[in-house]
């Protein structure tokens, strides 16, 4: 069975939220996805939007435009009348910004793909654990008596050896083991 | 509303386009307005249609005014501080899931090399690891280390003060999970149960049964054996009634 990190959707009663940091938390996430909507409302349609969204506690504005916010909030105001989008230049900056756009699209999907597929192998991991014939030395360290843990120890200590010597040619940035992954480059996406 | 992964693309359907604007434009307006109920916050949102002249707006043209009216008279920095276009906040979107990413890929780096550790307790060998994977490895042994010195400092210290009931389960644990392996992993037992199991993997029947002020400790097909040193202990002879005063 798997444990529940969230508590999952749940049926919220359209009223303003009593507990402060409940309304703080709401805010958060709720204004996070609604930026990412219009964001993909963007994308998908090619459409013209403004958001403006106050934070609670005066904490300042949250705004997000396409192609930016103060164009159209300026052209909703009617304090300038829309640019006539048929002129040459108009047209390339817009078709560089919209290339661009794509690129960072791409970008992202693919970024959000290797995260999936990362997370999705660290499920199986998880159930590698979970099924694995456990031996003494793979319980928490909480469980373990004075004898056993000396006797764990001693063990390590002995493969760590193995490890050092299997790499002699290393050169001393490997050791002391500084940070893990330090070695390894992931090389199927963009830094 | 169907769970697919959507393709962050322009879609060049005109139909499908179109109701998929309907639909979105519908959520994203229904959203704003959630946000400023349950928040008790003012906010509005205008999209200028490919299908309209005039834009939809919430709440309407008045409010909407209103709220914008309030946003230019803020100070320019403050109106700018958490301001995006798409550009902008697709990168921002790219930098948070490059950092999610960098996360779980280490916890599961973490992970595989703490099996290949738990491997290479039992002696198996260390061959087709490569320069990387060692240094990971390295790196997960010491962590261990750490954790193991730092409990058998914590055990030594609380032996005197531990009241002896903790000290009595942490024992009976110690016989439950020196038994050979069973079918889920080994978890802290309550007192009272058997000590001993019946079957018993070779290495701990040899040790049983050898020289008890001589501990000879092999582990699976390896080869080397090791000679833990007792004499900090302090009733290591008899198995397993460890009891510490």
């Amino acid at each position: 069975m798997t444990t529940r990190i969230n508590k999952g959707r749940q049926r919220v009663d359209m009223v303003k939220t009593k507990n402060a940091r409940n309304l703080q938390v709401t805010f958060s996430k709720r204004r996070a996805g609604l930026l990412k909507n219009d964001s993909e409302l963007c994308t998908l349609c090619g459409t013209e939007i403004v958001i403006v969204v106050f934070s609670p506690s005066d904490k300042g504005v949250f705004s997000f435009g396409h192609p930016s916010v103060n164009l159209l909030v300026e052209r909703f105001l009617g304090r300038n009348l829309p640019q006539p989008n048929n002129d040459v230049h108009n047209q390339q900056i817009v078709a560089r910004r919209e290339g661009s756009i794509r690129e960072l699209n791409n970008k992202l999907m693919n970024l959000e793909g290797v995260f999936q597929m990362e997370k999705n192998r660290g499920e199986s991991l998880r159930e590698i654990r979970k099924r694995a014939n456990g031996l003494w030395w793979e319980s928490p360290m909480e469980e373990l008596n004075l004898f056993q843990l000396q006797h764990l120890k001693k063990r390590l200590e002995i493969l760590k050896q193995k490890v050092e010597k299997e790499a002699p040619m290393v050169n001393n940035n490997a050791f002391p083991f500084q940070t893990i992954g330090g070695a390894w480059i992931p090389s199927n996406f963009a830094s | 509303m169907t769970r697919k992964k959507v393709k962050l693309a322009f879609i060049t359907n005109d139909s499908a386009r179109k109701a998929t604007f309907k639909k979105r434009k519908k959520g994203l307006m229904k959203k704003v307005s959630e946000l400023s109920t349950l928040c008790g916050i003012e906010a509005c949102a205008i999209i200028y249609s490919p299908y309209d002249t005039s834009p939809e707006v919430w709440p309407n043209t008045m409010g909407a005014q209103r709220v914008l009216a309030e946003f230019k008279r803020m100070p320019e920095m403050e109106q700018s501080k958490k301001m995006v276009n798409q550009e902008s906040f697709i990168r921002q979107r790219i930098a948070k899931a490059s950092e999610q990413l960098k996360k779980q890929s280490k916890e599961n780096r973490e992970k595989e090399m703490t099996e290949v550790m738990y491997q290479g307790l039992t002696g198996k060998g260390l061959q087709n690891l490569n320069l990387g994977d060692l240094n990971d490895l390295g790196w997960v042994i010491d962590q261990n280390l750490k954790e193991v010195y730092k409990r058998i400092e914590a055990v030594k210290k609380g032996a005197s003060t531990s009241s002896s009931s903790s000290a009595a389960a942490a024992a009976a644990a110690a016989s439950q999970a020196v038994a050979p392996p069973m079918e889920q992993k080994p978890a802290v037992v309550e007192l009272g149960l058997d000590p001993m199991q019946r079957t018993q993997t070779e290495w701990f029947t040899d040790w049983m049964n050898s020289n008890t002020s001589d501990q000879h400790i092999g582990y699976g097909h390896a080869d080397e054996m090791i000679l833990p040193n007792f004499n900090d202990n302090h009733n290591a002879n008899v198995w397993p009634n460890n009891f510490y005063p």
